[in-house]
């Protein structure tokens, strides 16, 4: 597969600046594990927030030529508005007040693209992520157990943003090594018990170093039993022994499977076992058939609330079983989850929410945005010709430059709010499924998805078949044709739209594992 | 500040110093002293397994100062287990920190196991209330609630007019509380398959959902509401056509409060050879005038209408 182009960027000038990390971590209640609180301690951060806050910018106040530079790009119109306040309505209100400037001038005083609206402010969110890897004070330590997706983030942001990260290569083994454990997978840190979101977390960060050091460095046999003590009698996943069981635990464990190439079967020492499962695919597209909600999303587990970053845990899990255009229809009810996916587009705001009557906010820019690149290659043609744009492309790009970057770098969730690695991270992820065009391969499938063998492998004998991942195809900068908001110079990277890495980097990693299967 | 290695109650373990990593770890923190000799004391006896009294000091210990941190938690209801420690007494320690850490995945699959192994609910639904107070939509309170309801059976019965009538006051505080419409679905449709079979509970619900819409229309969570009981139902979407035309109709297409009743008029025509074209109207009334945003995505449903 060919792969990225890539961004003129050049290596940023060390930053020999004292480490007064903002990166605050906000994970929220979505796929990171644990949440860290904000930390409301450090003083560019709160800078940063009166900053922004302070800028006296009245809803109208753009200069006349400024107005006419938007003018090919009116917002939308709402048209339909109910009389009745509750809570949700009078906070929708006051948060469309903060952003709306953002939309309709320039507050920030970044420079504009040849469309009226803010270019990619790539050096303030390299420089931004370069110290969210750097060192923390000890008021960080909530997020002792959080250390793999801070690398994770900022190096996918980093790669996202064109930055070569080569330069890191060893410390991230290194940093790794600590936190993996003897018995298989990775904590949090040292001495940490593993956990599916730091093995997650873990894998993506080593496959983006993607050097045979880094991949040598996997215990891929003592991951393959972790993980199969993951395995649950319901078809799903805990994210840790005796942890909670949610989709982000299926989507994982599947990720890890497919990128490490690892058998499909149980290990004999799998608790699963003893309740009559072989494989590890045993029961888990029921499973996650049974998370889809009656509004059409998927939740974090059967009969919870249907929410943006579950279903994109959900979606991409079963990409991973097989060709989407097969196992989404197979296990999932598409028109309903078209329909509520479509709901989730913010007017006039143009960004994403998460959950019916929520707020926008930058990180579904990938949560949401990226399910639609899995949606569209399912509903569509073999051909690429033949690809349906099912959302507004340029809607969520405006709401990512004009109003989720961050005057001093790194990408936020609306304005008003600090940047902190994880919405840097997902809102470039966003950006990538707004500016490219994926398309699943059909020709390079030869059964239609994942095979099972009837009987258990014997030893020695065990094959994987999860590649239906790697098939995915991409036209660059095809997102959106003439009419795009943005131009050459604010294309980020593109991104796989399963594995959430470098384009080629996740290949490569497969391939190395197929040419040395054995552990 | 608590110090483990001056106590001769822990003189007999050694602690195993932090590693974060070869010489120049990525984003390492500055741990105080007073963390990284606790987690020192933590890897030591979680090396060798132990389970006392006073690892539970030490994890309290811990989770004062990183409330996030999953292996503390996990290891101390691992202990209280071996303990077999009085379990009303955890109960008691955890309320105040769950009102002080209300994101936290940790503390609520720690109250999971800890209820679930005193298999009692009693305060438990009270205890939600007062979570739900500051933050009305917080994901991991809502799922503990329906875990609590699905593992105790509190949707059936008496209990189960308890639990409809909580979340009728949930809805009537915000009719547009989406977290409390979805339970309200799993107490009456997602514990179990008869009350969808049940043409009162049915009509009930029915009516309940469209007195919300009634309300305010445009509030998109009682029409996916009223869309998950007909689908479940398999009750004619047609039989709501009546409903729907009180929000929206074509002859009076500048006239239109909801664009959910506009989606639903086109689902119905849609259904009829003879009136197709009216839903391609109403699909284009949407794509152009009330839900541009979604213009795609209504030209997308235009287009896949079966001919």
């Amino acid at each position: 597969m060919s792969a990225s182009s890539s961004a003129a960027t050049s290596q940023a000038q060390s930053q020999t600046q004292s480490q007064t990390s903002r990166a605050s971590s906000r994970l929220e209640d979505i796929l990171a594990e644990p949440p860290s609180p904000r930390i409301e301690t450090l003083d560019s951060e709160e800078e940063e927030y009166e900053d922004v806050m302070e800028d006296p910018i009245p809803a109208q106040s753009q200069s006349p030529s400024l107005e006419s530079q938007f003018s090919g790009l009116k917002l939308f119109d709402i048209p339909i508005h109910d009389t009745l306040e509750t809570e949700t309505s009078i906070v929708q209100e006051e948060t469309l007040d903060t952003i709306l400037p953002y939309l309709e001038g320039n507050p920030n005083k970044f420079d504009l693209n040849s469309h009226g609206i803010p270019h990619l402010q790539r050096k303030k969110h390299v420089k931004f992520l370069e110290i969210a890897l750097g060192e923390y004070p000890a008021q960080f330590a909530a997020m002792d157990a959080s250390r793999p997706w801070l690398l994770y983030w900022s190096l996918q942001g980093l790669t996202a943003l064109g930055e070569d990260v080569s330069a890191y290569r060893e410390r991230i083994v290194y940093t790794f090594q600590s936190c993996q454990h003897p018995t298989g997978g990775f904590g949090g840190g040292h001495g940490q018990l593993p956990h599916l979101a730091g093995s997650y977390a873990s894998i993506l960060s080593l496959v983006i170093v993607g050097t045979p050091l880094a991949y040598t460095s996997i215990h891929r046999r003592a991951m393959w039993h972790y993980l199969g003590h993951m395995k649950q009698p319901s078809g799903g996943f805990t994210m840790a022994a005796n942890g909670e069981e949610d989709i982000r635990g299926a989507f994982c464990a599947m990720v890890i499977l497919s990128l490490l190439n690892l058998p499909l079967e149980l290990p004999s020492d799998a608790p699963a076992r003893k309740k009559g499962m072989t494989g590890f695919l045993d029961g888990l597209g029921e499973w996650i058939g049974r998370c889809q909600s009656y509004e059409g999303g998927i939740s974090a587990a059967p009969g919870n609330e249907a929410h943006g970053a579950y279903a994109f845990c959900g979606l991409a899990c079963l990409c991973i079983l097989g060709a989407p255009a097969t196992t989404l229809p197979k296990y999932l009810d598409m028109d309903l989850l078209i329909h509520w996916l479509s709901s989730r587009q913010c007017a006039p705001e143009g960004g994403y929410n998460g959950r019916t009557n929520k707020l926008v906010d930058g990180c579904y820019s990938h949560w949401i945005g990226s399910c639609w690149s899995l949606v569209e290659a399912a509903v569509s043609g073999k051909k690429k010709e033949q690809m349906r744009s099912l959302w507004d492309r340029n809607a969520l790009a405006r709401y990512i430059l004009s109003a989720a970057q961050s005057k001093k770098g790194g990408l936020i969730d609306k304005p008003g709010k600090r940047p902190d690695a994880y919405h840097t991270c997902y809102n470039l992820a966003g950006l990538s499924a707004v500016q490219n065009r994926y398309y699943y391969d059909a020709e390079e499938e030869e059964d239609g998805g994942v095979k099972i063998s009837d009987e258990d492998g014997e030893k020695g004998e065990m094959t994987t078949t999860l590649d239906a991942s790697f098939k995915w195809k991409v036209e660059l900068g095809k997102g959106v044709g003439k009419e795009r908001v943005w131009d050459d110079e604010d294309q980020v990277n593109v991104v796989h739209p399963v594995f959430i890495v470098p384009w080629g980097q996740a290949e490569k990693c497969r391939q190395y594992f197929e040419e040395n299967p054995g552990f | 500040m608590v110090n483990y290695s001056d106590d001769p109650k822990w003189a007999d373990i050694t602690p195993i110093p932090q590693d974060d990593g070869g010489p120049h770890p990525l984003a390492a923190i500055a741990y105080s002293d007073e963390y990284s000799e606790a987690m020192g004391y933590l890897r030591a006896v979680m090396a060798k397994e132990e389970h006392s009294e006073r690892v539970l000091d030490l994890t309290e210990h811990i989770i004062e100062m990183n409330p996030a941190h999953y292996t503390v938690w996990l290891y101390r209801a691992k202990t209280l287990k071996e303990l077999n420690f009085d379990l009303k007494t955890e109960i008691e320690w955890l309320n105040p920190a769950a009102l002080k850490h209300l994101k936290n995945y940790q503390i609520w699959h720690h109250r999971q196991t800890i209820i679930s192994q005193l298999n009692d609910p009693a305060g438990e639904t009270d205890f939600i209330d007062t979570m739900l107070g500051p933050d009305s939509k917080n994901y991991h309170v809502w799922s503990y609630r329906q875990w609590l309801v699905k593992q105790f059976g509190l949707w059936k019965g008496e209990e189960g007019q308890k639990e409809l009538d909580w979340v009728d006051g949930m809805i009537g505080d915000d009719v547009r509380n989406n977290s409390a419409w979805n339970h309200r679905w799993f107490v009456v449709f997602g514990c179990g398959e008869e009350n969808i079979r049940d043409e009162a509970i049915v009509n009930r619900e029915m009516g309940y959902a469209k007195a919300a819409i009634h309300k305010a229309p445009q509030n998109q969570s009682p029409w996916n509401y009223l869309h998950g009981i007909i689908r479940g139902s398999k009750t004619a979407l047609s039989s709501l056509k009546d409903f729907a035309l009180q929000f929206a109709s074509l002859e009076n297409p500048d006239d239109v409060h909801s664009s959910h009743a506009l989606d639903l008029l086109a689902m119905i025509y849609a259904q009829d050879e003879d009136t197709k074209e009216k839903a391609r109207q109403a699909f284009d009334l949407l794509a152009n005038k009330y839900d541009p945003v979604r213009k795609p995505y209504w030209n997308y449903r235009k287009e896949t209408l079966v001919n």
